[in-house]
């Protein structure tokens, strides 16, 4: 059986309820962000782990507010992991099932892994001097593990044609799953390396978030704003570097550097990286360049994200694989109560992040003003009326179905 | 057809069902703890006693800690565990119900950043908009609750899908409502539990007292309601379902329902009357001793799709037996006795694809890894192990075994066997050789 056969076959019969492109969108977008977190949980564990062996005032605090952060970070990395790990079993069904069975040893074992490493960050963020440094070390070793079998499993995944032989051992099955088949050094540090540019500016933020309160420590803010600043410069430089290393090993087949989205990436980047190095070199008030940094980032990995799919889709190409080939069978329903709960969950969403967001930046109580007052009321009666809806909908349907 | 995973002493199913049982901890304390909270958080504030307050900020940062640490990660544990064990139903799940998850990951959305906002905002925020938050996250979270049931109650009783194919249609199944009904009044059980756990430290006598009354309450109302709700379900059940319930439910499963629920509550009532005599570390026995009936009624709501992983459409090892002509679907069966499983199946060494006299045996272990291994151990050891199984059959030839392989699907919970019939023979010749 050859291997575009094989991907037939594998292909779930039961088709897409909606067209596929639109699910390759949501998985770009919400992967993007996934990452963004991603890059932050080590970052801000990186920090937690040094500021608490280096010691003293300033890197206590800081290391203190990075394992806090840190927390906050890698539950943001969970939650939105769930949404391109549901996507990509979606249209990539075939590879994402043969690539993690293959490894299953190690894609089990990345759910332990990552438990330990996320409940160590708790005994970190309470705990102060050796024992601080000693679990977020932990936690950053394992989430850098937790990392690798991820980077294992996507590369895998791209390489069908090898799948049979790495399942055969000796003319039978190798059914036990402990072995991680393929790795790429350059792609892996391409996910690695900015964690470091991500939280650089992340710091950049913290100094201006921070700022705004009356309780400020306004030399400790300057000095975490100037350590984000180099940061996000440096490691975006190095970023560059490990990008070019990642493209000289793709096979040449693939000619991706001369890729649309590849040279957009490229320019973006430089440009990025032009307006960090020029934001790092300032004396003071770095954190007057913390959203511009923090726009061009976002800017940067989502395109970086949409680049990377267009070169899986040229990967898998050579395979006779196209995700617009999914049998389309049609779902309009489900299709809009997703997007039906979408829309206002994002309300409610926005309501939530706004009220952590403006309670944070006042040093005493906090107390809702008449917008925020109604805005909260209104998401309340939001998910009210999400559910009277849905059980209305859900009794009419029982109804109907009863007896038939 | 994906490649197989053979866990020693276990199977692929065996790891998912560790994970997802233990998943319904953290997962249920989510979707019901805030409820109690919100409860005793407006009698605080009504009867302004700080020291109440400060018990709702410690079991708030328990739920935070419990349910979005070992929750969050085991729900994906779910996930990877399903697609090592099962992963041509769990794609089939998601190629139905992709917008059904999406629309539950909204709501967790809101259940993540509401309770980070939730704990970190204690005497930050005015309290008014500090209990609005917390409504938020308790009807957010029951609201992913409410999805989720949809999609689970589908894969055991599809109802109406399996004509139409329609989302809604197996969404709306006949079983969705008891078992929400079911969820959601015994989440309050399991809410309580883990608080009297939680007030059992606390220092403060009154509040110790005041909390595990009120708890206790929670948990007996919780219990008989759900109990009633079981009821309901088994009765909503299709009557083959409920005959495949009855006959494969163990002694031990069923006592491992009944006797904890018992148990409970008695603990409850007694607790009642005698708030300050539970230490925590009973507290946290009886937690466990919840489990225990949660574990034994997942385990026995398996059963019952059983020779399926999605009744009426594929068997428990994967293979489509049934048609969906709603969305274009044949069964594989037909093809697969012609070809052959082994030539049918892409992840098949080479050597292995024709069965010949050299490799009878190494072809028949192939046929028992696609077709067994789901829910049979290879080695003696571990889950419904098959050289005991065979062994106890009393066969000694390979002929007279593939004879019985051939009646397998004559067994209410057995899929049937698929394949040539020189595959059969390879099969039989294998499990005779391993027989114990």
């Amino acid at each position: 059986m050859d291997t575009p056969a094989m991907l037939q076959l594998l292909r779930d019969p039961m088709g897409v309820p909606f067209y596929p492109a639109v699910f390759q969108i949501l998985m770009v977008l919400t992967f993007a962000l996934h990452l963004l977190f991603v890059n932050l949980s080590l970052g801000t564990t990186c920090l937690a782990v040094i500021g608490r062996l280096k010691g003293g005032d300033r890197w206590g605090r800081l290391a203190g507010g990075m394992a806090q952060a840190a927390t906050a970070s890698v539950s943001g990395a969970i939650l939105l992991g769930v949404a391109p790990l549901l996507f990509v079993q979606v249209i990539y069904d075939p590879f994402w099932y043969a690539s993690s069975n293959l490894s299953a040893g190690w894609a089990i074992g990345f759910i332990f892994i990552l438990m330990a490493g996320y409940g160590s960050l708790y005994l970190a963020r309470d705990r102060k001097g050796d024992a601080g440094s000693v679990f977020a070390g932990f936690s950053f070793a394992m989430f850098l593990s937790a990392g690798f079998i991820m980077h294992v499993l996507g590369f895998q995944l791209v390489q069908p044609e090898k799948w049979l032989g790495w399942y055969t051992s000796h003319g039978a099955a190798s059914t036990a799953g402990t072995v991680l088949h393929d790795f790429s050094l350059p792609r892996f540090l391409h996910f690695v390396v900015p964690a470091f540019a991500v939280t650089g500016v992340f710091l950049m933020l913290y100094s201006w978030y921070f700022r705004a309160r009356s309780d400020a420590d306004a030399a400790q803010l300057e000095w975490a704003g100037r350590l984000g600043a180099k940061m996000a410069f440096h490691a975006t430089t190095i970023e560059a570097v490990t990008g070019f290393l990642w493209l000289m090993v793709l096979p040449r087949d693939l000619s991706f550097h001369s890729h649309p989205l590849f040279v957009l990436g490229l320019i973006l980047g430089l440009g990025l990286l032009g307006y960090l190095y020029h934001a790092q070199k300032q004396a003071k008030d770095h954190h007057r360049f913390a959203w511009p940094a923090a726009a061009g980032m976002l800017v940067v990995i989502l395109e970086m994200a949409a680049a990377r799919e267009a070169l899986r889709v040229r990967y898998l190409a050579r395979f006779g694989y196209a995700i617009s080939d999914h049998r389309l069978n049609l779902d309009w329903g489900s299709t809009a109560l997703f997007f039906g709960s979408f829309v206002p969950c994002l309300v409610v969403l926005a309501y939530i992040l706004a009220v952590a967001f403006q309670s944070g930046r006042v040093a005493g109580l906090w107390e809702a003003g008449p917008r925020m007052k109604a805005w909260g009321k209104a998401s309340i009666a939001l998910l009210v009326a999400w559910l009277v809806i849905v059980a209305g909908l859900g009794l009419a349907i029982t109804l109907r179905n009863r007896g038939l | 057809m994906y490649p197989v995973w053979e866990v020693p002493g276990l199977t692929a199913g065996g790891v998912l069902a560790l994970i997802a049982t233990f998943h319904i901890l953290p997962s249920h304390l989510s979707v019901s703890a805030m409820w109690l909270n919100l409860y005793l958080e407006s009698k605080a504030y009504r009867e302004n006693r700080p020291e109440l307050l400060a018990f709702v900020r410690k079991y708030s940062r328990m739920l935070l800690i419990f349910a979005y640490v070992f929750g969050s990660i085991t729900g994906v544990g779910i996930w990877f565990s399903a697609s090592a064990a099962a992963p041509r139903a769990l794609s089939g799940l998601i190629h139905n119900y992709v917008w059904g998850w999406a629309t539950e990951w909204c709501f967790f959305l809101i259940e993540v950043a509401g309770i980070f906002t939730y704990y970190y905002t204690f005497d930050k925020v005015d309290r008014k908009t500090h209990l609005r938050i917390g409504w938020i996250f308790a009807l957010g979270s029951w609201t992913t609750m409410v999805v989720i049931v949809g999609i689970l109650t589908f894969m055991l009783t599809p109802g109406r899908w399996l004509v139409t194919g329609g989302f809604f249609d197996g969404f709306f199944n006949q079983t969705y409502w008891p078992q929400l009904f079911l969820r959601t009044t015994g989440m309050f059980a399991i809410a309580a539990s883990y608080a009297v756990a939680v007030a059992s430290r606390s220092e403060d006598e009154r509040t110790r007292a005041d909390v595990i009354r009120i708890a206790s309450l929670w948990g007996l109302a919780g219990l008989a309601l759900g109990t009633a709700c079981f009821f309901w379900y088994r009765a909503s059940l299709p009557e083959a379902a409920r005959a495949t319930f009855d006959v494969l439910l163990t002694p031990g499963l069923t006592r491992g329902m009944w006797v904890p629920i018992v148990l409970m509550a008695a603990y409850f009532a007694f607790l009642r009357l005698r708030p300050l005599t539970v230490g925590f570390t009973p507290a946290l026995f009886a937690i466990a001793v919840l489990f225990v009936s949660i574990f034994s009624f997942e385990r026995a709501r398996e059963l019952i799709r059983k020779p399926y992983l999605m009744p009426g459409f594929m068997y428990s090892n994967q293979i489509i037996g049934g048609e969906l002509p709603a969305k274009g679907v044949a069964a594989e069966t037909a093809a697969m006795n012609e070809k052959g499983i082994l030539r049918f199946a892409p992840f098949v060494p080479d050597g292995l694809r024709v069965v010949t006299d050299a490799n009878r045996l190494e072809a028949g272990r192939m046929v028992a890894l696609i077709e067994c291994s789901a829910c049979h151990t290879l080695s003696p050891q571990g889950l419904r192990p098959l050289p005991q199984r065979v062994g106890s059959l009393g066969f000694t030839d390979a002929d007279s075994l593939a004879g019985f392989i051939d009646g397998l699907g004559s067994y209410p919970y057995m899929p049937p066997f698929v394949g040539t019939e020189m595959e059969k023979k390879a099969l039989a010749a294998y499990l005779i050789s391993i027989a114990k």
